[in-house]
Protein backbone atom coordinates (compact mmCIF):
# COMPACT_ATOMS: atom_id res chain seq x y z
CA UNK A 1 0.00 0.00 0.00
CA UNK A 2 1.20 3.28 -0.79
CA UNK A 3 0.73 5.57 1.90
CA UNK A 4 1.20 9.65 0.67
CA UNK A 5 -0.31 11.15 -1.92
CA UNK A 6 3.00 12.15 -2.85
CA UNK A 7 4.15 8.86 -3.79
CA UNK A 8 0.70 8.33 -5.67
CA UNK A 9 1.73 11.29 -7.83
CA UNK A 10 5.39 10.06 -8.79
CA UNK A 11 3.55 6.51 -9.48
CA UNK A 12 1.62 8.63 -12.07
CA UNK A 13 4.47 10.36 -13.33
CA UNK A 14 6.69 7.28 -13.88
CA UNK A 15 3.42 6.08 -15.56
CA UNK A 16 2.96 8.77 -17.47
CA UNK A 17 6.58 9.11 -18.81
CA UNK A 18 5.37 5.11 -19.98
CA UNK A 19 2.82 5.70 -21.85
CA UNK A 20 4.34 8.58 -23.95
CA UNK A 21 7.44 6.24 -23.95
CA UNK A 22 5.58 3.11 -25.14
CA UNK A 23 3.22 4.55 -27.81
CA UNK A 24 6.79 6.59 -29.35
CA UNK A 25 8.45 3.26 -29.65
CA UNK A 26 4.89 1.35 -30.52
CA UNK A 27 4.57 3.77 -33.16
CA UNK A 28 0.81 3.80 -32.60
CA UNK A 29 -1.41 4.77 -29.77
CA UNK A 30 -3.90 6.77 -28.15
CA UNK A 31 -1.72 8.90 -25.90
CA UNK A 32 -4.43 11.58 -24.58
CA UNK A 33 -7.11 9.35 -23.29
CA UNK A 34 -4.10 6.96 -21.23
CA UNK A 35 -2.98 10.67 -20.24
CA UNK A 36 -6.91 11.29 -18.41
CA UNK A 37 -6.89 8.00 -16.56
CA UNK A 38 -3.46 7.44 -15.51
CA UNK A 39 -4.30 9.24 -12.03
CA UNK A 40 -7.53 7.12 -11.45
CA UNK A 41 -5.58 3.65 -12.44
CA UNK A 42 -2.77 4.65 -10.17
CA UNK A 43 -5.32 5.23 -7.56
CA UNK A 44 -6.58 2.30 -7.66
CA UNK A 45 -3.55 -0.12 -8.59
CA UNK A 46 -1.36 1.88 -5.70
CA UNK A 47 -3.76 2.29 -2.91
CA UNK A 48 -6.90 1.61 -3.30
CA UNK A 49 -7.94 -2.25 -5.09
CA UNK A 50 -7.27 -5.78 -3.24
CA UNK A 51 -4.80 -7.32 -5.93
CA UNK A 52 -1.46 -9.69 -5.20
CA UNK A 53 0.49 -9.52 -8.13
CA UNK A 54 1.64 -12.78 -7.22
CA UNK A 55 -1.39 -14.22 -8.09
CA UNK A 56 -3.52 -12.98 -10.70
CA UNK A 57 -5.91 -15.66 -10.64
CA UNK A 58 -6.79 -14.92 -7.08
CA UNK A 59 -10.41 -15.57 -6.85
CA UNK A 60 -10.95 -12.73 -3.78
CA UNK A 61 -9.10 -9.99 -5.57
CA UNK A 62 -11.08 -6.67 -6.27
CA UNK A 63 -11.01 -6.17 -9.97
CA UNK A 64 -10.75 -3.98 -12.54
CA UNK A 65 -12.25 -3.16 -15.92
CA UNK A 66 -10.90 -0.82 -18.65
CA UNK A 67 -13.68 -0.25 -20.29
CA UNK A 68 -12.04 2.70 -22.50
CA UNK A 69 -9.32 0.35 -23.68
CA UNK A 70 -7.41 2.29 -26.04
CA UNK A 71 -5.84 4.38 -22.90
CA UNK A 72 -4.61 0.70 -21.86
CA UNK A 73 -1.06 1.86 -22.36
CA UNK A 74 -1.33 3.25 -18.76
CA UNK A 75 -3.28 0.16 -17.50
CA UNK A 76 0.14 -1.84 -19.07
CA UNK A 77 2.44 0.98 -17.34
CA UNK A 78 0.59 0.09 -13.92
CA UNK A 79 0.51 -3.43 -14.21
CA UNK A 80 4.87 -3.20 -14.89
CA UNK A 81 4.89 -1.37 -11.97
CA UNK A 82 2.94 -3.69 -9.69
CA UNK A 83 5.16 -6.53 -10.87
CA UNK A 84 2.58 -8.80 -12.85
CA UNK A 85 5.31 -8.48 -15.86
CA UNK A 86 8.20 -7.32 -16.83
CA UNK A 87 8.72 -3.26 -17.09
CA UNK A 88 10.89 -4.22 -20.04
CA UNK A 89 7.75 -6.23 -21.91
CA UNK A 90 6.50 -2.41 -22.02
CA UNK A 91 8.37 -1.74 -25.24
CA UNK A 92 6.31 -4.49 -27.04
CA UNK A 93 3.46 -2.51 -27.32
CA UNK A 94 1.12 -3.87 -30.04
CA UNK A 95 3.92 -5.47 -31.61
CA UNK A 96 3.51 -9.01 -33.30
CA UNK A 97 4.84 -11.30 -30.43
CA UNK A 98 4.30 -8.91 -27.05
CA UNK A 99 1.55 -9.97 -25.16
CA UNK A 100 0.65 -6.24 -24.91
CA UNK A 101 -2.02 -5.83 -27.57
CA UNK A 102 -3.38 -3.12 -29.11
CA UNK A 103 -6.29 -3.31 -26.55
CA UNK A 104 -6.34 -4.72 -23.10
CA UNK A 105 -6.48 -9.06 -23.77
CA UNK A 106 -7.72 -11.08 -20.33
CA UNK A 107 -5.88 -14.12 -22.25
CA UNK A 108 -2.61 -13.05 -23.08
CA UNK A 109 -1.55 -10.24 -20.38
CA UNK A 110 -1.40 -11.10 -16.49
CA UNK A 111 -3.31 -8.98 -14.44
CA UNK A 112 -6.25 -7.35 -17.11
CA UNK A 113 -9.22 -9.48 -15.67
CA UNK A 114 -11.05 -8.70 -18.64
CA UNK A 115 -10.89 -7.82 -22.30
CA UNK A 116 -12.13 -4.64 -23.62
CA UNK A 117 -11.94 -1.92 -26.59
CA UNK A 118 -15.39 -1.61 -27.99
CA UNK A 119 -16.55 0.61 -26.60
CA UNK A 120 -19.62 0.46 -23.55
CA UNK A 121 -19.36 -2.40 -22.12
CA UNK A 122 -17.55 -2.36 -18.95
CA UNK A 123 -20.13 -1.76 -17.12
CA UNK A 124 -22.55 -4.44 -17.68
CA UNK A 125 -19.53 -6.71 -17.35
CA UNK A 126 -18.83 -5.04 -13.76
CA UNK A 127 -22.32 -5.83 -12.65
CA UNK A 128 -21.91 -9.40 -13.98
CA UNK A 129 -18.73 -9.71 -11.79
CA UNK A 130 -20.52 -8.28 -8.81
CA UNK A 131 -23.10 -10.72 -9.40
CA UNK A 132 -21.32 -13.89 -9.34
CA UNK A 133 -19.43 -12.42 -6.10
CA UNK A 134 -22.52 -12.97 -4.63
CA UNK A 135 -22.90 -16.74 -6.02
CA UNK A 136 -19.46 -17.51 -4.94
CA UNK A 137 -19.96 -15.59 -1.60
CA UNK A 138 -17.25 -13.66 -2.48
CA UNK A 139 -16.94 -9.59 -1.17
CA UNK A 140 -14.47 -7.89 -3.86
CA UNK A 141 -15.16 -4.91 -5.24
CA UNK A 142 -15.68 -4.12 -8.86
CA UNK A 143 -13.90 -1.04 -10.70
CA UNK A 144 -14.58 0.56 -13.71
CA UNK A 145 -13.02 3.42 -15.76
CA UNK A 146 -15.30 4.46 -18.76
CA UNK A 147 -14.37 7.47 -21.48
CA UNK A 148 -17.57 10.19 -21.51
CA UNK A 149 -17.97 9.39 -25.30
CA UNK A 150 -18.57 6.22 -24.78
CA UNK A 151 -21.05 6.05 -23.02
CA UNK A 152 -22.94 7.17 -25.43
CA UNK A 153 -23.41 3.98 -26.40
CA UNK A 154 -27.18 2.63 -25.11
CA UNK A 155 -25.75 -0.84 -23.38
CA UNK A 156 -24.50 1.59 -21.09
CA UNK A 157 -27.53 2.51 -20.13
CA UNK A 158 -28.79 -0.92 -19.75
CA UNK A 159 -26.52 -2.22 -17.69
CA UNK A 160 -26.96 1.21 -15.56
CA UNK A 161 -30.75 0.33 -15.05
CA UNK A 162 -30.10 -3.20 -14.20
CA UNK A 163 -27.08 -2.76 -11.84
CA UNK A 164 -29.40 -0.40 -9.90
CA UNK A 165 -32.38 -2.76 -9.86
CA UNK A 166 -29.81 -5.23 -8.72
CA UNK A 167 -28.19 -3.37 -5.51
CA UNK A 168 -24.86 -3.13 -6.98
CA UNK A 169 -23.19 -1.69 -4.14
CA UNK A 170 -19.87 -3.14 -5.18
CA UNK A 171 -19.82 -1.63 -8.23
CA UNK A 172 -17.94 1.18 -8.52
CA UNK A 173 -17.31 3.33 -12.26
CA UNK A 174 -15.40 6.20 -12.84
CA UNK A 175 -15.96 8.52 -16.30
CA UNK A 176 -13.02 9.79 -17.06
CA UNK A 177 -14.84 12.86 -18.27
CA UNK A 178 -11.56 14.48 -20.20
CA UNK A 179 -14.67 16.46 -22.78
CA UNK A 180 -13.34 15.60 -26.14
CA UNK A 181 -13.97 12.14 -27.46
CA UNK A 182 -12.70 11.04 -30.91
CA UNK A 183 -14.38 13.40 -33.04
CA UNK A 184 -14.25 16.46 -30.87
CA UNK A 185 -15.72 18.07 -27.88
CA UNK A 186 -18.98 15.49 -26.34
CA UNK A 187 -21.40 18.15 -26.33
CA UNK A 188 -20.69 19.17 -30.20
CA UNK A 189 -20.49 15.79 -30.98
CA UNK A 190 -23.43 13.86 -29.37
CA UNK A 191 -25.64 15.80 -26.36
CA UNK A 192 -24.55 13.58 -24.04
CA UNK A 193 -23.98 16.64 -21.04
CA UNK A 194 -25.38 16.66 -18.37
CA UNK A 195 -23.72 13.20 -17.55
CA UNK A 196 -24.27 13.04 -13.62
CA UNK A 197 -28.11 13.68 -13.56
CA UNK A 198 -28.97 11.06 -15.75
CA UNK A 199 -26.80 8.47 -13.61
CA UNK A 200 -29.23 10.04 -10.44
CA UNK A 201 -32.15 8.96 -12.20
CA UNK A 202 -30.82 5.57 -12.97
CA UNK A 203 -30.37 5.50 -9.18
CA UNK A 204 -26.85 5.17 -8.57
CA UNK A 205 -25.07 7.24 -5.96
CA UNK A 206 -23.11 9.89 -7.78
CA UNK A 207 -20.06 12.07 -6.85
CA UNK A 208 -18.11 14.50 -9.07
CA UNK A 209 -14.57 15.10 -8.32
CA UNK A 210 -11.29 16.54 -9.78
CA UNK A 211 -9.66 13.45 -11.83
CA UNK A 212 -6.11 14.55 -11.09
CA UNK A 213 -6.31 15.30 -7.08
CA UNK A 214 -5.44 11.84 -5.27
CA UNK A 215 -7.20 13.08 -2.17
CA UNK A 216 -10.62 13.94 -3.95
CA UNK A 217 -10.56 10.42 -5.72
CA UNK A 218 -9.72 8.12 -2.61
CA UNK A 219 -12.26 10.43 -0.44
CA UNK A 220 -14.72 9.39 -3.37
CA UNK A 221 -13.53 5.77 -3.32
CA UNK A 222 -14.43 5.97 0.37
CA UNK A 223 -17.64 7.18 0.21
CA UNK A 224 -18.87 4.89 -2.17
CA UNK A 225 -17.66 1.84 0.09
CA UNK A 226 -20.24 3.04 2.86
CA UNK A 227 -22.53 2.62 0.16
CA UNK A 228 -24.19 -0.85 0.69
CA UNK A 229 -26.82 -0.94 -1.93
CA UNK A 230 -26.93 1.28 -4.77
CA UNK A 231 -23.55 1.17 -7.34
CA UNK A 232 -21.44 4.53 -7.69
CA UNK A 233 -20.45 6.55 -10.71
CA UNK A 234 -17.62 8.80 -10.04
CA UNK A 235 -17.88 11.20 -12.66
CA UNK A 236 -13.83 12.60 -12.54
CA UNK A 237 -13.10 15.49 -14.38
CA UNK A 238 -10.05 14.92 -16.23
CA UNK A 239 -8.06 16.47 -18.68
CA UNK A 240 -7.00 15.26 -22.44
CA UNK A 241 -3.21 14.91 -22.37
CA UNK A 242 -2.50 15.68 -18.53
CA UNK A 243 1.06 16.08 -17.97
CA UNK A 244 2.24 16.77 -21.15
CA UNK A 245 1.23 20.29 -21.82
CA UNK A 246 1.27 20.68 -25.94
CA UNK A 247 -1.02 17.64 -25.69
CA UNK A 248 -3.45 19.19 -23.79
CA UNK A 249 -6.44 21.08 -26.01
CA UNK A 250 -5.03 19.61 -29.12
CA UNK A 251 -7.39 16.90 -30.18
CA UNK A 252 -5.07 15.41 -32.53
CA UNK A 253 -3.50 13.38 -29.48
CA UNK A 254 -6.53 10.92 -29.57
CA UNK A 255 -4.53 8.85 -31.72
CA UNK A 256 -1.59 10.38 -32.43
CA UNK A 257 2.15 9.24 -32.30
CA UNK A 258 4.75 11.38 -30.63
CA UNK A 259 7.70 11.90 -33.17
CA UNK A 260 11.40 12.29 -31.84
CA UNK A 261 11.61 15.84 -30.86
CA UNK A 262 7.86 15.64 -29.20
CA UNK A 263 9.25 12.77 -27.35
CA UNK A 264 11.94 14.48 -25.90
CA UNK A 265 9.57 17.75 -25.18
CA UNK A 266 6.85 15.20 -23.59
CA UNK A 267 9.91 13.89 -21.53
CA UNK A 268 11.54 17.01 -20.51
CA UNK A 269 7.65 18.05 -19.08
CA UNK A 270 7.14 14.63 -17.41
CA UNK A 271 10.67 14.83 -16.10
CA UNK A 272 12.00 11.27 -17.47
CA UNK A 273 14.98 9.81 -19.35
CA UNK A 274 15.06 10.15 -23.07
CA UNK A 275 15.39 6.72 -24.65
CA UNK B 1 -49.73 -34.62 -38.23
CA UNK B 2 -46.50 -34.57 -36.44
CA UNK B 3 -46.04 -35.11 -32.94
CA UNK B 4 -44.72 -32.19 -30.93
CA UNK B 5 -42.22 -31.61 -28.07
CA UNK B 6 -41.26 -29.05 -26.58
CA UNK B 7 -37.56 -28.01 -26.47
CA UNK B 8 -37.77 -24.91 -24.03
CA UNK B 9 -38.72 -26.93 -21.75
CA UNK B 10 -36.91 -29.63 -22.43
CA UNK B 11 -34.24 -26.83 -22.02
CA UNK B 12 -34.88 -25.05 -18.76
CA UNK B 13 -35.62 -28.77 -17.34
CA UNK B 14 -31.92 -29.37 -18.10
CA UNK B 15 -30.71 -26.97 -16.80
CA UNK B 16 -32.26 -26.78 -13.74
CA UNK B 17 -31.01 -30.50 -12.82
CA UNK B 18 -27.43 -29.43 -13.87
CA UNK B 19 -27.91 -26.55 -11.55
CA UNK B 20 -28.66 -28.87 -8.80
CA UNK B 21 -25.38 -30.60 -9.52
CA UNK B 22 -23.54 -27.28 -10.10
CA UNK B 23 -23.64 -24.42 -7.97
CA UNK B 24 -22.14 -22.24 -10.82
CA UNK B 25 -24.71 -22.59 -13.22
CA UNK B 26 -26.77 -19.62 -13.71
CA UNK B 27 -29.42 -18.59 -15.82
CA UNK B 28 -29.28 -15.08 -17.59
CA UNK B 29 -32.73 -13.95 -19.47
CA UNK B 30 -33.60 -10.32 -20.99
CA UNK B 31 -37.30 -10.44 -19.71
CA UNK B 32 -37.05 -13.82 -21.66
CA UNK B 33 -38.17 -15.95 -18.02
CA UNK B 34 -41.87 -17.07 -19.77
CA UNK B 35 -40.18 -17.41 -23.23
CA UNK B 36 -37.75 -20.53 -21.55
CA UNK B 37 -40.47 -21.13 -18.79
CA UNK B 38 -37.71 -20.24 -16.03
CA UNK B 39 -39.89 -19.38 -13.39
CA UNK B 40 -39.59 -22.49 -11.51
CA UNK B 41 -35.34 -22.00 -12.22
CA UNK B 42 -35.58 -18.32 -10.70
CA UNK B 43 -37.30 -19.58 -7.50
CA UNK B 44 -35.34 -22.24 -6.89
CA UNK B 45 -32.11 -20.43 -7.63
CA UNK B 46 -32.55 -16.44 -7.00
CA UNK B 47 -29.36 -15.47 -6.52
CA UNK B 48 -28.09 -17.49 -10.53
CA UNK B 49 -31.01 -16.21 -11.90
CA UNK B 50 -30.50 -12.88 -13.90
CA UNK B 51 -32.94 -10.77 -15.81
CA UNK B 52 -31.84 -7.60 -17.12
CA UNK B 53 -34.67 -6.96 -19.09
CA UNK B 54 -35.04 -6.48 -22.29
CA UNK B 55 -31.43 -5.54 -22.87
CA UNK B 56 -29.62 -8.77 -24.66
CA UNK B 57 -26.32 -6.71 -24.95
CA UNK B 58 -26.74 -5.99 -21.60
CA UNK B 59 -27.45 -9.63 -21.03
CA UNK B 60 -24.73 -11.44 -23.09
CA UNK B 61 -22.00 -8.35 -21.56
CA UNK B 62 -23.44 -8.95 -18.02
CA UNK B 63 -22.97 -13.25 -18.51
CA UNK B 64 -19.37 -12.73 -19.94
CA UNK B 65 -18.32 -10.81 -16.70
CA UNK B 66 -20.24 -13.69 -14.38
CA UNK B 67 -18.28 -16.07 -16.55
CA UNK B 68 -15.25 -14.44 -15.70
CA UNK B 69 -15.65 -14.69 -12.43
CA UNK B 70 -16.31 -18.50 -12.18
CA UNK B 71 -19.97 -18.91 -12.91
CA UNK B 72 -21.15 -20.77 -15.80
CA UNK B 73 -24.36 -18.38 -17.50
CA UNK B 74 -27.00 -19.58 -19.75
CA UNK B 75 -27.90 -16.50 -21.49
CA UNK B 76 -31.72 -17.89 -23.30
CA UNK B 77 -33.60 -15.96 -25.22
CA UNK B 78 -34.80 -15.49 -28.72
CA UNK B 79 -32.08 -16.46 -30.71
CA UNK B 80 -31.99 -13.34 -33.24
CA UNK B 81 -31.76 -10.86 -30.29
CA UNK B 82 -28.64 -12.98 -29.20
CA UNK B 83 -26.71 -13.36 -32.44
CA UNK B 84 -27.99 -10.30 -33.99
CA UNK B 85 -28.42 -7.68 -31.23
CA UNK B 86 -25.76 -8.74 -29.18
CA UNK B 87 -23.25 -10.06 -31.74
CA UNK B 88 -20.59 -8.32 -30.88
CA UNK B 89 -20.67 -9.21 -27.33
CA UNK B 90 -20.87 -12.55 -27.89
CA UNK B 91 -17.89 -12.21 -30.87
CA UNK B 92 -15.44 -9.94 -28.49
CA UNK B 93 -16.49 -10.49 -25.01
CA UNK B 94 -17.46 -14.43 -24.33
CA UNK B 95 -15.70 -16.22 -28.14
CA UNK B 96 -12.69 -13.92 -28.25
CA UNK B 97 -12.01 -14.66 -24.05
CA UNK B 98 -13.16 -17.71 -24.50
CA UNK B 99 -15.59 -17.42 -21.82
CA UNK B 100 -17.81 -20.49 -20.27
CA UNK B 101 -20.85 -18.80 -21.30
CA UNK B 102 -23.83 -21.16 -23.09
CA UNK B 103 -25.55 -18.56 -25.41
CA UNK B 104 -29.63 -20.34 -26.12
CA UNK B 105 -31.45 -18.67 -28.94
CA UNK B 106 -35.39 -19.62 -29.47
CA UNK B 107 -37.10 -19.64 -32.11
CA UNK B 108 -34.48 -21.30 -34.36
CA UNK B 109 -35.55 -21.13 -37.99
CA UNK B 110 -38.48 -19.95 -39.68
CA UNK B 111 -40.84 -22.84 -38.39
CA UNK B 112 -40.33 -22.14 -34.47
CA UNK B 113 -41.24 -18.33 -35.25
CA UNK B 114 -44.32 -19.42 -36.72
CA UNK B 115 -47.37 -16.86 -37.22
CA UNK B 116 -44.90 -13.76 -35.41
CA UNK B 117 -43.37 -12.96 -38.87
CA UNK B 118 -39.79 -11.90 -39.68
CA UNK B 119 -38.90 -10.24 -36.50
CA UNK B 120 -39.46 -13.66 -35.03
CA UNK B 121 -38.13 -16.09 -37.02
CA UNK B 122 -34.07 -16.37 -37.01
CA UNK B 123 -32.84 -17.83 -40.04
CA UNK B 124 -29.57 -16.27 -40.01
CA UNK B 125 -28.79 -16.87 -36.45
CA UNK B 126 -26.13 -20.05 -37.70
CA UNK B 127 -24.42 -18.29 -39.98
CA UNK B 128 -23.70 -15.45 -37.85
CA UNK B 129 -22.24 -17.71 -34.89
CA UNK B 130 -20.20 -20.01 -37.21
CA UNK B 131 -18.06 -17.09 -38.43
CA UNK B 132 -16.91 -16.43 -34.71
CA UNK B 133 -14.33 -18.18 -33.40
CA UNK B 134 -14.28 -20.67 -30.82
CA UNK B 135 -18.15 -21.33 -30.62
CA UNK B 136 -19.40 -24.34 -30.15
CA UNK B 137 -22.60 -24.57 -32.29
CA UNK B 138 -25.17 -26.88 -31.42
CA UNK B 139 -28.58 -27.68 -33.40
CA UNK B 140 -30.86 -30.20 -31.63
CA UNK B 141 -33.22 -32.16 -33.97
CA UNK B 142 -36.13 -32.03 -30.88
CA UNK B 143 -36.69 -32.17 -27.40
CA UNK B 144 -34.90 -35.37 -26.50
CA UNK B 145 -31.89 -34.23 -28.23
CA UNK B 146 -32.25 -30.49 -26.63
CA UNK B 147 -31.39 -32.80 -22.87
CA UNK B 148 -28.80 -34.40 -24.29
CA UNK B 149 -27.17 -31.15 -26.03
CA UNK B 150 -27.87 -29.21 -22.87
CA UNK B 151 -25.46 -31.38 -20.64
CA UNK B 152 -23.02 -31.70 -23.68
CA UNK B 153 -22.53 -27.95 -23.88
CA UNK B 154 -22.77 -27.40 -19.85
CA UNK B 155 -19.77 -30.25 -20.01
CA UNK B 156 -17.56 -28.79 -22.41
CA UNK B 157 -15.57 -25.55 -21.13
CA UNK B 158 -15.82 -22.25 -23.69
CA UNK B 159 -18.63 -20.77 -25.28
CA UNK B 160 -21.49 -22.33 -26.72
CA UNK B 161 -24.69 -21.33 -28.66
CA UNK B 162 -27.64 -24.19 -29.07
CA UNK B 163 -31.03 -23.73 -31.18
CA UNK B 164 -34.49 -24.28 -29.50
CA UNK B 165 -37.54 -23.74 -30.76
CA UNK B 166 -41.17 -22.43 -30.66
CA UNK B 167 -42.16 -24.85 -28.01
CA UNK B 168 -44.33 -27.14 -30.23
CA UNK B 169 -41.07 -28.77 -31.80
CA UNK B 170 -41.70 -31.79 -34.07
CA UNK B 171 -40.41 -35.03 -32.62
CA UNK B 172 -38.10 -37.38 -34.01
CA UNK B 173 -37.93 -41.15 -33.66
CA UNK B 174 -34.13 -41.51 -32.94
CA UNK B 175 -33.76 -41.95 -29.65
CA UNK B 176 -31.76 -45.32 -29.92
CA UNK B 177 -29.23 -43.32 -31.89
CA UNK B 178 -26.96 -41.85 -29.04
CA UNK B 179 -26.11 -37.78 -29.08
CA UNK B 180 -22.07 -37.34 -28.86
CA UNK B 181 -21.39 -33.24 -29.27
CA UNK B 182 -19.05 -32.64 -32.36
CA UNK B 183 -20.01 -36.30 -33.87
CA UNK B 184 -22.99 -36.76 -36.22
CA UNK B 185 -25.74 -39.08 -35.76
CA UNK B 186 -26.63 -41.67 -38.94
CA UNK B 187 -30.33 -41.89 -38.21
CA UNK B 188 -31.17 -44.19 -40.66
CA UNK B 189 -29.41 -45.96 -43.24
CA UNK B 190 -31.16 -47.25 -46.60
CA UNK B 191 -27.76 -47.48 -48.72
CA UNK B 192 -25.16 -45.30 -50.19
CA UNK B 193 -27.11 -43.74 -53.40
CA UNK B 194 -27.19 -40.40 -51.60
CA UNK B 195 -26.47 -38.54 -48.51
CA UNK B 196 -28.38 -36.48 -46.58
CA UNK B 197 -27.39 -34.34 -44.25
CA UNK B 198 -29.87 -32.22 -41.61
CA UNK B 199 -30.22 -30.22 -38.51
CA UNK B 200 -32.96 -28.90 -36.32
CA UNK B 201 -36.47 -29.27 -36.52
CA UNK B 202 -36.28 -30.55 -39.84
CA UNK B 203 -34.70 -33.71 -39.38
CA UNK B 204 -38.33 -35.42 -39.72
CA UNK B 205 -38.81 -33.85 -42.87
CA UNK B 206 -35.03 -35.82 -44.38
CA UNK B 207 -36.42 -38.68 -42.93
CA UNK B 208 -39.45 -38.67 -44.37
CA UNK B 209 -37.64 -37.75 -47.71
CA UNK B 210 -35.78 -41.24 -46.98
CA UNK B 211 -38.63 -43.14 -47.08
CA UNK B 212 -40.28 -42.10 -50.20
CA UNK B 213 -36.82 -42.13 -51.82
CA UNK B 214 -36.46 -45.82 -50.35
CA UNK B 215 -40.01 -46.74 -52.10
CA UNK B 216 -38.50 -45.54 -55.41
CA UNK B 217 -35.52 -47.53 -55.77
CA UNK B 218 -33.21 -44.92 -54.02
CA UNK B 219 -31.25 -45.69 -51.38
CA UNK B 220 -29.95 -42.54 -48.81
CA UNK B 221 -28.41 -42.55 -45.79
CA UNK B 222 -29.61 -39.64 -43.31
CA UNK B 223 -27.53 -38.17 -41.11
CA UNK B 224 -27.88 -35.67 -38.35
CA UNK B 225 -25.48 -32.58 -37.79
CA UNK B 226 -26.28 -31.05 -34.60
CA UNK B 227 -23.45 -29.92 -33.92
CA UNK B 228 -22.75 -27.82 -36.56
CA UNK B 229 -19.17 -26.63 -35.55
CA UNK B 230 -16.96 -28.26 -34.70
CA UNK B 231 -17.81 -30.27 -37.59
CA UNK B 232 -17.43 -33.35 -37.63
CA UNK B 233 -15.14 -33.59 -40.90
CA UNK B 234 -14.01 -37.43 -40.94
CA UNK B 235 -17.39 -38.71 -40.92
CA UNK B 236 -18.57 -36.10 -43.32
CA UNK B 237 -16.06 -36.65 -45.91
CA UNK B 238 -16.47 -40.85 -45.62
CA UNK B 239 -19.91 -40.11 -46.21
CA UNK B 240 -19.21 -38.28 -49.38
CA UNK B 241 -16.76 -40.72 -50.51
CA UNK B 242 -19.46 -43.26 -50.09
CA UNK B 243 -22.10 -41.76 -51.78
CA UNK B 244 -20.86 -39.15 -53.77
CA UNK B 245 -24.19 -37.20 -53.72
CA UNK B 246 -25.61 -34.97 -50.96
CA UNK B 247 -27.96 -32.68 -49.91
CA UNK B 248 -28.29 -30.62 -47.10
CA UNK B 249 -31.84 -30.06 -44.85
CA UNK B 250 -31.83 -27.35 -42.57
CA UNK B 251 -34.39 -25.23 -41.68
CA UNK B 252 -31.87 -21.58 -42.19
CA UNK B 253 -30.95 -19.43 -45.10
CA UNK B 254 -29.22 -21.59 -47.11
CA UNK B 255 -25.95 -19.27 -47.22
CA UNK B 256 -24.28 -19.55 -44.01
CA UNK B 257 -25.55 -22.69 -42.29
CA UNK B 258 -25.43 -26.61 -42.64
CA UNK B 259 -25.55 -26.39 -46.51
CA UNK B 260 -22.35 -23.92 -46.49
CA UNK B 261 -20.78 -26.06 -43.75
CA UNK B 262 -21.24 -29.29 -45.98
CA UNK B 263 -20.03 -27.29 -49.37
CA UNK B 264 -17.21 -25.93 -47.85
CA UNK B 265 -16.05 -29.29 -46.62
CA UNK B 266 -17.16 -30.82 -49.77
CA UNK B 267 -14.77 -28.31 -51.78
CA UNK B 268 -11.71 -28.94 -49.73
CA UNK B 269 -11.86 -32.58 -49.24
CA UNK B 270 -14.11 -34.42 -51.47
CA UNK B 271 -15.56 -32.74 -54.54
CA UNK B 272 -19.48 -34.03 -54.32
CA UNK B 273 -22.12 -32.40 -55.20
CA UNK B 274 -24.24 -30.89 -52.59
CA UNK B 275 -28.03 -29.48 -52.99
CA UNK B 276 -29.03 -27.35 -50.52
CA UNK B 277 -32.47 -27.43 -48.74
CA UNK B 278 -33.14 -24.24 -46.68
CA UNK B 279 -34.94 -20.87 -47.02
CA UNK B 280 -33.51 -19.98 -50.51
CA UNK B 281 -31.96 -16.45 -49.22
CA UNK B 282 -35.83 -14.47 -48.87
CA UNK B 283 -37.72 -13.37 -45.76
CA UNK B 284 -40.08 -15.15 -45.45
CA UNK B 285 -44.35 -14.70 -44.26
CA UNK B 286 -46.10 -15.51 -41.18
CA UNK B 287 -47.95 -19.26 -41.20
CA UNK B 288 -48.28 -22.44 -39.71
CA UNK B 289 -44.97 -24.60 -39.35
CA UNK B 290 -45.93 -26.98 -41.62
CA UNK B 291 -46.96 -25.43 -44.66
CA UNK B 292 -44.63 -22.89 -44.06
CA UNK B 293 -41.67 -25.00 -44.51
CA UNK B 294 -43.56 -26.70 -47.52
CA UNK B 295 -44.35 -22.96 -49.33
CA UNK B 296 -40.41 -22.16 -48.82
CA UNK B 297 -39.23 -25.22 -50.44
CA UNK B 298 -38.19 -27.11 -47.23
CA UNK B 299 -40.83 -29.63 -47.69
CA UNK B 300 -40.45 -33.53 -48.17
CA UNK B 301 -40.76 -33.08 -52.22
CA UNK B 302 -38.02 -30.81 -52.41
CA UNK B 303 -35.63 -32.67 -50.54
CA UNK B 304 -36.42 -35.91 -52.71
CA UNK B 305 -35.88 -34.12 -55.50
CA UNK B 306 -32.84 -32.59 -54.99
CA UNK B 307 -31.62 -35.60 -53.88
CA UNK B 308 -32.37 -37.06 -57.47
CA UNK B 309 -30.57 -33.94 -59.07
CA UNK B 310 -27.37 -34.58 -56.82
CA UNK B 311 -27.24 -38.02 -57.82
CA UNK B 312 -28.40 -36.84 -61.59
CA UNK B 313 -25.05 -34.61 -61.22
CA UNK B 314 -22.95 -37.28 -60.05
CA UNK B 315 -23.46 -39.34 -62.79
CA UNK B 316 -23.04 -36.92 -65.59
CA UNK B 317 -19.75 -36.18 -64.30
CA UNK B 318 -19.17 -40.39 -64.12
CA UNK B 319 -19.96 -40.87 -68.07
Amino acid sequence: MTDTIGELQEIARQIRIDVVTTIHKAGDGHPGAALSATDLIAALYFRVMKVDPARPDWAERDRFVLSKGHACPALYAALARKGYFSHDDLVGLRSLGSHLQGHPDMNKTLGIDFTSGSLGNGVSIGLGMVLAGRVTRLDYFVYVVTGDGEIEEGVVWEAAMSAAKYRAGRLIVFVDNNGIQSGGPVEQVSGLYPILPKWEAFGWHCQEIDGHDFSQILSAVEDTQMEAERPSLILAHTVKGQGVPFMIGDNSWHKRVPTRQEYEEAMRALGGPVW
Amino acid sequence: MTQTGNTRIAFIETLTEIAAQDPTAALVCADSILVVKGQAFAQKYPERFVDVGIAEQNAVACAAGMASCGLVPFVATYAGFITMRACEQVRTFVAYPHLNVKLIGANGGISAGEREGVTHQFFEDLGIVRTIAGITVVVPADEAQVRHATRAIHKTPGPAYMRIGSGRDPLVDCEDVPFELGKVRVLADHGNDVVLFANGFVVNRALAAADVLSRQGVHPTVVDVHTLKPLDREAIVDLLRQTGAAVTVEDHNIIGGLGSAIAELSAEACPTPVMRIGLRDTYPRSGEPGPLLDYYHIGVADIVEAAKRAMQMRDRKVR
